[in-house]
């Protein structure tokens, strides 16, 4: 059944979104950390998509025809952002520098809002596609009723 | 179909067109997949043409045009395109303004497509189930 194919499809941009959400939250809920395990403040982090063969339920890549065009999505890496740390003037820190600045993370809240929004648009969209792939194959069932 | 008495172009053309948009929501969910892929470009299946060509085709040109009712046939003069051998081009459809990560893929585009998509096809499989109905009604002498 080729609709499954989509299905399939739809669901690997749900786990990647949600993988992408997953981040979103974690460079929220660190947007003030100043300790790492890796030393420093926490640098935000974003996940890379790439567009990928689509491939069965067993994992194995779909070929021929049937999958020629078709791309699902998967997370290729997730990478930290290089911007520089946000300094913020507070000498009373314990983590404050000389000058009495703080090294902040790189996250900006509201960019982090925006990406959230976006995230979950096209989680959205994506639930809606495999609603309509498993509605137009119940509806190829009722043919012979 | 090669029965001809029973199940005339109609049915044969209702089983096509569920083949073909099932092929196109496939690309469109591809295309809702790949939202946020950098470089992404959206794609659709262009059949309604050369659809509508085979359609009249098959009512117009039938007799002396053998149909190829099989992938191995070889068409000859005349039955070029028959309703079975209908399988559309896949076409990029950009938007007309990407983003700065070159995907041009519009969510709205995508979500009216589906829609459109999904009611063709069901419009398709209710006709179908409509013509099998009226069949078997036939078969049971209209009890």
């Amino acid at each position: 059944m080729d609709l499954f194919t989509a299905m399939g499809v739809s669901s690997s941009a749900l786990s990647a979104e949600r993988t992408r959400m997953n981040l979103i939250s974690g460079n929220l809920a660190n947007a003030n950390t100043t300790r790492t395990a890796e030393g420093g403040p926490y640098k935000r982090k974003d996940a890379v998509f790439l567009a990928t063969t689509p491939t069965d339920r067993f994992g194995r890549a779909l070929a021929g025809a049937k999958a020629a065009h078709l791309r699902q999505v998967t997370v290729d890496r997730i990478v930290e952002d290089k911007k520089p740390p946000r300094m913020q003037y507070d000498p009373s820190h314990p983590d404050a520098n000389q000058d009495g600045y703080v090294a902040m993370p790189n996250v900006n809240v509201v960019e982090e809002m925006v990406d959230m929004i976006t995230a979950t648009r096209v989680y959205e969209a994506n639930v809606m596609a495999a609603q309509a792939a498993k509605g137009m194959a119940l509806k190829t069932l009722e043919i012979g009723r | 179909m090669p029965i001809d008495g029973i199940f005339d172009s109609t049915v044969e053309l209702l089983a096509k067109s569920v083949d073909l948009r099932t092929r196109e929501h496939n690309l469109i969910s591809s295309n809702l997949a790949n939202a946020e892929t950098p470089g992404y470009t959206p794609k659709a299946l262009q059949f309604e043409e050369s659809l509508q060509k085979a359609v009249k085709k098959s009512t117009v040109g039938h007799i002396g045009s053998p149909s190829v009712t099989h992938p191995a046939h070889i068409p000859l003069r005349g039955s070029a395109d028959s309703i079975q051998q209908v399988r559309g081009t896949v076409i990029d459809v950009p938007a007309a303004t990407p983003g700065r990560d070159r995907n041009s893929v519009e969510l709205e585009n995508e979500m009216s497509r589906m829609m459109q998509n999904q009611v063709l096809f069901n419009a398709s499989t209710q006709l179908l189930t409509k013509k099998f109905e009226s069949l078997r009604s036939a078969l049971r002498e209209g009890k």
